[in-house]
Parts: structure tokens; sequence; C-alpha cells
């Protein structure tokens, strides 16, 4: 019994129910909540709490800590890296340590995000926006920084990505680090609000980081973000969509010989807990020759670093069981997803490939 | 026609301790009970063990009393009683002279206060009044006042004590100035009861004016009713009371998983006199807002009434009737082996019996001491014993189980072995109280069973945040299954089990709790039809 219902026999005194480390923080609990009881964050409070009485174990501090991880590495070359990690004997050791030896795991980029967007050049644009990149963007996958970039930039904007950004610290909630999760969001918000100040938006394309930064730290860290007001960073997908909606970025017309695209789209958990709606298949669709299909067959099963961990991943696989069947059997041969680990496990789970919306969408404006 | 040496009238905490009381002085006796155990006041009530604080500038005897008693209670009824503590506040509205009062006050009764910073208390409690002006620590606990009743029947029973439940005594029998028996009727099978004995204790709280008259005699007695708010969380987890004389709705006990504010007190029409009405709850809002200033946000799961048994001699009314106790021997009206015992407090309810128990021992020639105030109600489990059954059973914590069953934990350990051995399942049919199937089982099986709500008092189903709405509905289910019959048939059980409920939530049904019952009746209407369907029935 976890949630709100075991927050009762806590104050009482009793001992802690042990599934609570089953909780995925996938946050399908508050989605279904009628009375919006937060009940995710009771889990997570929980879980520090005990962190707070009994230290966690090596493994959860290696899948909390991947931004300290990457910047430790960072002077080896990625080939050596993930050489390094993804090599049958680190799986075993990793395995040991009670990393899945089949599970995902994501590979470095031979740069990240932070090193490729100083040296790329972009136009002297008159209107700037503020990107928070994340993790997963900045370590394994800067292309979708990149291209996130190179769209805003047809739109009209420079694109900033300040060096005071650290990790929005959900994978050290998810693992119990709270405090170092409070002194991350301190220096976030610190930034966030300068940009508040000169009228900046703030976006990110992880839907994870940005629910962390809109309901998130609201619930763990009140006197932060009551310090510094709210958090107003925007979803970077409703930030293109609003664009095109007010002309501010041209889509290529509708004409014979489009070639046709067909992908099938899947929501992550933490945008649907956003309760915002999916701007991102609704602009897809704008696209000429586009069609999107929305799986809508619930959670993938990875929340972020659960399904890397050993004695999860069994079931992680079986709660992404309906979401890769329903992939499998669909036409379209690209998957598009907002969120990073997401992509990893339907890579997994599916054999497709996996795109993020705004790299689906640079593609088809750059050919116009 | 039963016969025995003394007949006490009434299963509330003091009649149960007299019972226990007589029986460990090898006094054979017997107890009836109109409803079933702690019908009465003691079932409902604050649930404060107090420390004798509240007491201290207005009556320091009586204070002086409670905390005797709270130290011996929390030693015998560790099961019942959760050590909280409690806090004293001064606020600003209140006079800072009467802490000057109070703090020599609690000196002489011997009650141990300690003053702490107010930063620290809202450390403690986060939830407490930001503009606390003083706060002191002080031993009050809180206690299970129907759990407290049944175990000192368990006790009594391994001493040779008899309960009859839902009999009411409806006659006294007496013989040259002499007591000499009992009529009562059994209120479930309306069959009609002789008791033959030397003695009756007359221990019916607000209504021992009524058991007394049925003697010929007369005790002034006057129920004073109070009413309470139950709240759906553990927003406190300590006491909190208003640090100024006594009055309406200052004092906040945290049980288990809810918390309740109370109380008021007005002069009540009679002992039934229980409906809690909805301006009695905004005044009680209103009177505790100082001290949690978010009360309002909070849901309010329902309210409950109350009446006080008080003694009033020459009419004193309200709180300026003496709270003290009063232990009669008829004798000196002319009716030998009649004793009353009333007013007081639930903290008291072990010392009121000795008292009572004394003269009738004095009567019978009995020079056996009292030992209750030495003797623990239940015997503790072994430690071991709950380690090995934790695999039976689908909750973490055991204790909460534990420590309600008493002796009737082995039984159910053994159920929910049975049931692991058979490859049955032994289902969470209460997440709000931690209840599974073998305990409900036990308790639907005991002869004493009659409804659901009898299995509500025994094991608190019914009485979390879900007021009954998955609770009621999965334990009939599993009861249906396993052929377990309760008095009437599912669906009047259901009815008559909502029904109850609902007369708490009525006077409280705004807000959140509007929305919950809402739900309630539509998963009721939707899956049961209960309304339709008895309605069908009864054309
Ligand atoms: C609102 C309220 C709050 C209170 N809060 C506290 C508190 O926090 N702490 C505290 O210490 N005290 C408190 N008290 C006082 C305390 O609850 C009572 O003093 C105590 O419970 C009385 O117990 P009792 O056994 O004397 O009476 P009861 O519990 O009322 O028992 C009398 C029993 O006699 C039975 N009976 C009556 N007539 C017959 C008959 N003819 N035949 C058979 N049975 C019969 C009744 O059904 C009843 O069960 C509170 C009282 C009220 C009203």
């Amino acid at each position: 019994m976890i949630g709100p219902a075991y927050e009762r026999f806590r104050l009482l005194g009793l001992h802690e129910d042990e599934t609570l480390q089953y909780c995925a923080n996938c946050k399908n609990c508050d989605i279904s909540c009628p009375h919006n009881v937060p009940v995710s964050a009771i889990n997570m409070m929980a879980r520090a709490e005990q962190c707070r009485k009994k230290a966690p174990c090596l493994r959860d501090w290696i899948v909390a800590h991947g931004e300290t991880m990457a910047k430790w590495l960072t002077p080896l070359p990625a080939a050596l890296k993930n050489f390094g990690m993804d090599n049958p004997l680190t799986r075993k050791v990793l395995d040991k340590i009670g990393i899945a030896e089949k599970s995902p795991l994501p590979l470095f980029a031979p740069r990240t995000f932070r090193s490729l967007v100083r040296r790329l050049h972009q136009p002297a644009n008159a209107k700037k926006v503020a990107f928070f990149p994340g993790c997963y963007t900045n370590i394994y996958n800067p292309m979708t920084g990149i291209d996130l970039v190179r769209v805003l930039n047809r739109a009209g904007y420079a694109v900033e990505v300040p060096d005071g950004f650290v990790c929005c610290g959900l994978p050290l909630i998810s693992n119990g680090f709270l405090d170092e999760a409070s002194a991350n969001a301190e220096k976030n918000m610190a930034v966030i609000a300068r940009y508040r100040k000169e009228g900046v938006p703030v976006i990110a394309t992880c839907p994870s980081c940005r629910l962390m930064f809109i309901q998130d730290l609201r619930e763990f860290f009140p006197e932060i973000v009551e310090r510094y007001g709210e958090p107003d960073v925007g979803d970077a997908m409703r930030f293109i969509l609003d664009l095109v909606e007010t002309n501010g970025i041209d889509l290529p017309p509708t004409r014979e010989g489009n070639i046709p695209h067909h992908f099938i789209y899947h929501a992550p958990c933490h945008l649907r807990a956003q309760g915002q709606g999916l701007p991102s298949p609704e602009l897809l669709r704008m696209l000429p020759g586009v069609t999107v299909d929305n799986a809508d067959a619930g959670c993938c099963g990875i929340s972020g670093s659960y399904g890397f961990k050993s004695e999860k991943y069994a079931i992680s696989q079986k709660i992404g069981e309906e979401l890769f069947k329903t992939i499998r059997e669909n036409a379209a041969e690209t998957v598009v997803t907002e969120c990073g680990t997401c992509r990893q496990q339907i890579r997994h789970g599916t054999g497709k490939d996996c795109l993020h919306p705004v790299s689906v969408l640079r593609r088809i404006l750059d050919r116009g | 026609m039963i016969e025995t040496s003394v007949l006490v009238i009434g299963g509330g905490a003091t009649g149960m301790g007299t019972l226990r009381d007589l029986c460990m002085r090898g006094i054979p006796a017997i107890l009836l009970e109109q409803g079933g155990l702690a019908h009465g006041t003691s079932s409902r009530f604050h649930g404060l063990l107090h420390s004798g604080g509240r007491y201290a500038v207005s009556d320091n005897e009586s204070a002086r009393e409670c905390i005797e008693e709270n130290r011996i209670v929390r030693r015998i009824a560790r099961q019942c009683v959760e050590e909280t503590e409690g806090f004293f506040v001064l606020m600003p509205q209140d006079d800072p002279d009467y802490a000057e009062k109070w703090i020599p006050a609690c000196a002489k009764a011997g009650i141990a206060i300690d003053e702490i910073d107010p930063a620290e208390a809202r450390r403690l409690e986060p939830d407490l009044a930001p503009d606390a002006r003083r706060v002191f620590r002080i031993p009050d606990s809180c206690v299970d006042g129907f759990r407290l009743v049944r175990h000192n029947a368990m006790s009594a029973r391994r001493h040779g004590g008899r309960v009859f439940e839902y009999h009411e005594v409806t006659a006294i029998r007496h013989e040259g100035g002499r007591v000499c028996g009992a009529t009562a009727r059994d209120k479930i099978t309306g069959e009609t009861m002789e008791i033959a004995c030397q003695c009756i204790v007359n221990a019916a709280g607000s209504w021992s004016g009524r058991v007394a008259a049925l003697a010929g005699l007369d005790v002034s007695v006057s129920p004073d009713r109070g009413t309470l708010i139950v709240f759906n969380h553990r927003f406190t987890s300590r006491v909190v009371n208003r640090l100024h004389p006594s009055s309406d709705g200052d004092i906040f006990v945290p049980h288990g998983s809810i918390t309740i504010l109370g109380t008021t007190s007005t002069p009540a029409s009679c002992p039934d006199d229980i409906e809690p009405q909805p301006d009695e709850v905004l005044h009680l809002l209103e009177i505790g807002e100082p001290l949690f200033p978010r009360l309002r946000e909070y849901r309010i799961l329902r309210a409950f009434a109350g009446t006080r048994p008080l003694y009033t001699p020459g009419n004193a009314q309200g709180r300026k009737a003496s709270r003290g106790f009063h232990a009669v021997d008829h004798a000196g009206e002319g009716l030998e082996g009649m004793f009353s015992i009333f007013g007081g407090k639930f903290t008291t309810y072990r010392l009121m019996a000795e008292r009572v128990t004394d003269l009738v021992c004095t009567h019978l020639g009995v020079t056996e001491p009292c030992r209750t105030a030495a003797e623990p109600m239940v015997p503790d489990p072994a430690p071991d014993v709950l380690e090995q059954a934790a695999r039976y059973f689908p909750m973490p914590d055991l204790s909460l189980m534990a420590d309600r069953l008493g002796d009737d934990l082995p039984d159910v350990l053994g159920r929910a072995r049975a049931r692991k051995e058979n490859k049955s399942t032994n289902p969470l049919l209460c997440e709000c109280e931690m209840v599974s199937f073998a305990e409900v089982e036990h308790i639907a099986r005991d002869a004493g069973t009659h409804s659901l709500t009898d299995i509500r008092l025994r094991t608190r189903l019914g009485m979390g945040t879900c007021q009954g709405t998955w609770c009621a509905l999965r334990t009939l289910g599993a009861l249906a299954d396993h052929d377990i019959a309760l008095k009437k048939n599912p669906p009047e059980e259901i009815r008559d089990f909502l029904q109850e409920r609902w007369h708490g939530l009525r006077p409280a049904l705004w807000g959140a709790q509007a929305r919950e019952m809402a739900f309630t009746r539509a998963v009721y209407a939707g899956s049961l039809n209960i309304d339709g369907a008895l309605h069908e029935q009864e054309n």
C-alpha cells in the first residue's frame, strides 16, 4: 500500500511498505485522481525519507546522477565511453550492481549538446528564447536540441542555452535524493527568474523536465517557488505550434506530389500529466503529406531510470507490452515521441526507429 | 434464571471496569448492556486520556485523579492508548494571567509540564497557528474508548466474568429493602431473561437516572450533550488544547489517521439526544480556527455527539457542573445491595470502578484488595509471532491489528495461516484501517456479531476516509462468498450500515465530503441498486 493511503500510517509511525520501491513515478495515478491529490509526490517524499534513514545503493546513486557521471567522463572520447559502458563484460558488472544486463542503456553522443551549440553559428535574430536542454538531449541525443535551434532560427529567434542550467532533478527525486534535487532547483530557478525579468521565454523539449518545473517543484520545494516565482517553462512543441498559428513560421504548402509520411505517436506519461493537450501530433498533422496515428496505449514502462534496474526490468517490459504491440502492428516505420528514455525503450521493445517530433519537423521544413 | 452475586448494568468503561474489578477480586458477576459494548458515551467521546491540565485551575482534585489514572491506563492498556503527548497553547486572544495561575496549579496536581519555544512547537506540528504566544508540553494521550471497553471485557472474562450485549434491564426486583434480582429483555430475540443477584451496580452513565428509577431511587444525573467533528487526516500528531478556562471546541485529538475537534456542552433532553446539528459544527469550526488557521480547508468526515453523565445536585449545569464522580451506596435511602457510580470522566473510569467495587466488597464482606491498576488487560503477543505471521497478511505492519484484537489475535492469525495453506487469499477489505478478511471472518463468526455495524465497531472498518464506500461492499461480498450470514440480508445490512454512517455525515455535508457522498450514493445505486431493490421487495 502506497500513496496517500499509506501516508496516514507513516504519520502513525508504522513500518514503511516495501512496495514503495516499485513506484515508477510515472504519474498515471496523478492523472487519474479526480481530486488532484499529488499521489506520486507523496510517494517520492516518502522514498526520500527512507533514503535519509538508510543510504540508497550505488546503483541508485549512478542512475540518479547521469549529469555528474557524464561530467566526470567528459575527457574520454564517446567511442571509448560507449565501449566502456556497452560491452558484454561491463554490462555483466553493471548487472551485478543492479542495472539489468538487457536494459536499453542510452549511448553517449560524441559531443554534448552544449559544446555543439556553442560552436553553432546562429543568425543574428532579434527575438530571443532560452532553451532548457535537459540531460537526455545534452548527453545522449544532441540532435533534438540542434533541430530545435534550427527550427526556431527559421522563425526569427536566437536560442540561448544558459550555462547556469543543471539537471532538473527528476532522476534525483525518483531515486530519493531530495536534498540534491533542491540544490538543483535553486540553481535553475535563479536562471529562470532572470529570463522572466528580461521577458525572454524559457522552453524545454523534454516533458519530464518541464513537468518538474511547472508542477513537481511546487509540491516538493514550495519555499523555493515562493522565493523565485512560478517557473513558467514552456513546452517547445506548443511554442512552435503557437508560432505556426500566428504565422510566425511558414509551413511548406500542400501540393501534388508531397511525399507521404506516416508516423505513430506515443504521448509520454509526463506529458499527459501536464494536462495541456498533445501539441506534437497536432503540429505534425499540419505538415504536407503527414499522417500521425496516436498509439494511445499507456506507459512505455521505462519511467526514466526505472526500467534499467535489474529487479524492475521485467516489470518495465510488461508495462510497455501493450504499447509495443500497438506500435509493431502499426504500418508506420517511425515512432515519434518527445521523451528521450521513452524512445530508448520503444526502440528496445519494437525495433522501430524513434524521433523527437522537432526532428521530424526540421527534416520536413528543410526539404521544403 | 441466571444466578450471580453482582449484576452490573451498563457496558461502558465504568461498568466494564467494575466487572473486571469484581472478577479480579473473586466475586461472581455478570454485566448487561442494552446495545453493543460501549454503545453509550464511552464510544461517543473525544478520546482524550486527560493529563489533568484542563482541570488544574478549576478542580485541582480532579486534575490529580486524571494524571494518576492517565499513568495507570497507559501502563495497563498499552494497546488502547497512543502516547502522543499534548500541547497547551496560549493564543494572542487568551488572557496571559491565566497561564500564571495554570502553571503552579499543574505543579500542585503533579502534572509535569515543559514550556517550549512556539517555533519549536511549529516544527513539531507544522499546521499549528504561527501566532501562538506560549506552548507547553504535557502528558496528554489518546485513548480508543471502544477498544478499552472490549479489552476490559476480555480481562473480566479471563477472571470468570460474563457479558451479555443487547440486553436491556427493564426491572429491578427487591424484597424487604434488599436487592434480589432484575429482569432484562434480549433486544435481538425479544426474549426475557431473569437474573437473581445480591447486588446491583448501576453504571448506566447518562442513563443512570433511569436505571435508578427502576428501583424507585433518584440520582442527580443530567445528560449533557457534546458534539465533535472528525477530520479525515492526522493534521496534528499531538493533542492540542487552548490555554484558557475550558470552553467549547478548543481541543484537537489525533486518533490513528484522523483528528477529532470538540466539544460543545449543552443540556440534553434525554441520554439518546445524540443527533449532531450543522450549527454545532459551524460553531466548533469557528472556535477551533485560531489554533489551526487552515481548519476550514480540511475535509470533515463526519460529526457525532454523546451525552455526559453530569452530576447535578441542585441543578448546576454545563461546564459549571462537577466533573467529579460519585459512588453511592443506596442503603442510606433504604435499599441494600444497590449501588450507583456516575459522573466523572472516561480517564478516571478505573478509579470509579475501584471505588464502587470497594463499596460492594464492604457490603459483601470481601477483603480482597483491588488489583486492576497492576495487571495489564491483554497480554502482548511475542515479537516473533507477529513477524512470522506477516506473510499471511496483505499489510506490512500487523501492529494495528494486533493491538485492537487483544485476546482474539491467535484465532485470527490461525485463520490467516490456514487460508494461506489452502491456497486461498486473505485480501485487505478495508485499507483505511488495514482490516483483512481473516479478521473480519473471525469477528463475523462470533456469536455476539449481528450486523456490519458490529463488525465496524470491532475492526474500525468503515471508520476511515471512505466511510464505508468501498469496504462495506467488499466485506458483504466476501462474507456472502463464504456463506457467513449476518442477521439481515445483504441489501438491508448495507442500507442500515450506510444509514448509520449517513447520520454522522449529514450535519457536515459540504465541500469535499459532499462530493464523496455523491460518489458513494452513485456506487451503491449503480452497483447494488440499493434503493430500487429494497423498494421492490417492500412492494
Ligand atoms: C462529547 C464528549 C466528550 C468527552 N470527552 C472525554 C474525553 O476526552 N476524555 C474523558 O476522559 N472523558 C470524556 N468524556 C466523558 C466520558 O466519555 C464519559 O464520562 C464516560 O464515557 C462515561 O462512561 P460510562 O461507562 O460511565 O457511561 P457509558 O459509556 O454511557 O455507559 C453506560 C452504558 O449503560 C448502558 N445502559 C443504559 N441503560 C441501560 C439498561 N437499562 N440496561 C442495560 N444497559 C443500559 C448504555 O447503553 C451505555 O452503554 C466526554 C463526554 C462527552 C459527551
